[in-house]
């Protein structure tokens, strides 16, 4: 921009392993957005190089980009981002039409998705019908439905308050029990101590991991 | 990617919004149904006044008073003065005899006087069309009798006081009674009804059924004067027309200045009206489409204010993998079905309105039209949805997601 580049993130060197359960941590500004980004392939960085389950995934182009977010990505935001008028069911099916699947397998891994974290009784709820942890729980199975390599979650306690907070936290051992691996993006302390390992950024370096 | 999903995710985000769809859809509707009913209409005038002049008779050979140029549509001072009134015409009945004996191609000449004139039976009188002309002016003209009989030539050389009756003269006159036999008044003038046409309706300019039909001797006669209003002159087919023309030319110019007459063919008559009448449909048409055009706008116009508001959406559908193609066919989609919904909208309404007008006024509908109209909605779907959709597609999804 106008010449002057800003690193937003500096030298980091990252792995993540198969069935890890990583907490991302640093102060708003430090970077860590960014990371999740990279991660996420919603971004890819200037210079360095980003593997994916062994796929180098840094140069890729924007389609290739989406199709690996499809398969690889499931992605938990903090504002839930569930399309409103639509359905629980219609929510979590969102990332498989853009799959190959037929619709009516389409519906049977909606359905087992909104099953595994506890909402198979509100399928034709709309997101407005729902509480905030419940809203936050189609998104879940929405990042799940694909069955990704990775779970990203971007501070999905923040909007909550702390019960239910406690029990997304819950839903993301369990989903780590089972071998998912994810990683939680977030500024509080006490939410990535659910995690078994803490990474902290800092002015776009890794301090501590 | 598939598209039966992509297409249910359209409806429904048309359908989450179906008053704005309507009235996006209003646009290309009021477009289509416009073109439609306007090219009705064009070329229904054309149809319609092309049959007329073709039931004035074929293979017909007209002399006019006066100098016409038939291609160009121009009247000279002396042929305008010559249509308006029959006092300024050069013409005689003798020109008629003249070209009858004098150009073999011809089967048929007949001279025609027109005046207008008060017919009156009893306490009925009307206004009608006097035509005054030769025994054989029925073959010519191709007006069939219903009832009685047409004059003949012993009567048109004795100048008899009789006529033949349009069929609305008779009717507005005796009613359902017969006319035959009776004593009407044209003018001043007793006139015995010796037949009734049968009826024709209106043939463009002139209605048969208005008319009453004299003897031209009589006729001229009755307004002191010993000219005529125009000659026809038949032949037996199309292709001998044109070399009738000259000779009949030939032999009133032996008579006449050159300023005194025109000789037309009906198929040049023809030709003209119906370029001039082409020209009329494809500007109507022509100014529908900038209502088409119009519509496409307001579809392009919402498109952009659905992509604004849709951002967050599109960033998350694109966070969950939707390819930049994806959202492309997706706001391509929803653009189109505005479009080809208001396109059939707009068939249905243009072609009902040309069925239904049709009772009142000529509309010939035209396949084409319909056909070309809904191609035409199409493609401004496609054009008008192509800049939003695109930039749909180029949203950055980080941005988009932030999107507040």
């Amino acid at each position: 921009m106008d010449g002057i580049s800003i690193k937003a993130l500096d030298g980091i060197s990252l792995m993540i392993r198969e069935g890890e359960f990583v907490a991302i941590t640093g102060a708003s500004g430090s970077g860590k957005s960014t990371l999740m980004h990279i991660i996420g392939c919603l971004d890819t960085p200037t210079n360095g190089e980003v593997f994916l389950e062994g796929q180098k995934v840094s140069d890729l182009t924007e389609r290739q980009l989406a199709i690996v977010r499809n398969k690889k990505i499931g992605f938990v935001f903090q504002q839930f981002n569930l399309l409103a008028r639509t359905s629980a069911l219609e929510n979590v099916a969102l990332p498989l039409i853009y799959s190959s699947l037929s619709e009516s397998e389409i519906e049977e891994k909606a359905k087992e998705a909104l099953n595994m974290v506890g909402l198979s009784n509100r399928l034709d709820h709309q997101p407005n019908q729902l509480s905030g942890g419940q809203q936050q729980k189609v998104a879940i199975a929405r990042a799940l439905v694909t069955s990704p390599s990775l779970i990203l979650a971007d501070e999905p306690t923040g909007n909550l308050d702390s019960k239910s907070g406690q029990e997304i936290l819950k839903i993301f051992q369990q989903l780590n029990n089972q071998g998912n691996t994810i990683i939680l993006v977030t500024h509080n302390q006490q939410v990535a101590a659910n995690a078994q390992r803490i990474i902290k950024i800092k002015d776009g370096k890794i301090e501590e991991k | 990617m598939k598209y039966i999903p992509l297409l249910k995710v359209s409806f429904k985000a048309l359908g989450s919004n179906k008053s704005r769809a309507l009235l996006t859809m209003l646009g290309v509707i009021i477009g289509v149904a416009a073109v439609i009913l306007l090219v009705s209409i064009g070329n229904g005038l054309k149809t319609f006044i092309t049959k007329q002049l073709e039931d004035l008779g074929s293979n017909l050979v007209v002399v006019l008073p006066g100098e016409i140029d038939v291609k160009n549509f121009s009247f000279s001072a002396g042929s305008q003065a010559a249509l308006a009134g029959l006092a300024t015409s050069k013409l005689k009945i003798i020109d008629a005899e003249n070209i009858k004996r004098d150009v073999p191609l011809l089967e048929e000449t007949v001279a025609i006087t027109l005046s207008n004139s008060v017919v009156r039976f009893g306490n009925e009188s009307k206004i009608s069309q006097v035509i005054g002309t030769t025994d054989n002016y029925t073959k010519v003209r191709n007006s069939p009798l219903r009832e009685g009989e047409f004059f003949t030539q012993k009567d048109v050389d004795s100048a008899r006081r009789i006529a033949v009756l349009g069929a609305t003269v008779a009717k507005d006159l005796f009613g359902d009674k017969s006319p035959l036999g009776e004593k009407i008044f044209i003018g001043n003038f007793p006139y015995e009804v010796i037949g009734v046409l049968e009826e024709k309706g209106a043939m463009g300019f002139i209605n048969v059924d208005e008319q009453t039909i004299i003897p031209v001797t009589t006729a001229q006669r009755q307004l002191n004067l010993d000219n005529v209003n125009m000659i026809y002159g038949q032949v037996a087919s199309p292709d001998e027309v044109s070399a009738a023309i000259k000779e009949v030319d030939q032999v009133l110019s032996t008579r006449l200045e050159k300023d005194d007459y025109t000789v037309v063919d009906q198929k040049e008559v023809l030709s003209a009206i119906s370029s001039i009448l082409s020209v009329i449909t494809i500007s109507l048409g022509g100014t529908a489409a900038i209502s088409l055009l119009v519509g496409g706008i307001g579809i392009m116009n919402i498109m952009l204010v659905s992509v604004t508001e849709r951002t967050r959406e599109i960033g998350l559908r694109k966070a969950l993998g939707a390819t930049p193609e994806t959202i492309l066919a997706q706001f391509l989609i929803e653009a189109v079905i505005l479009s080809i919904g208001g396109g059939l909208i707009g068939i249905v309404f243009g072609v009902a309105g040309s069925l239904l007008l049709n009772l009142i006024f000529p509309m010939t509908l035209i396949w084409w039209s319909v056909i070309l109209a809904f191609f035409v909605s199409v493609a401004v779907g496609l054009l008008f949805g192509t800049m939003p959709a695109m930039r749909a597609a180029k949203l950055d999804p980080i941005d988009a997601l932030r999107y507040e």
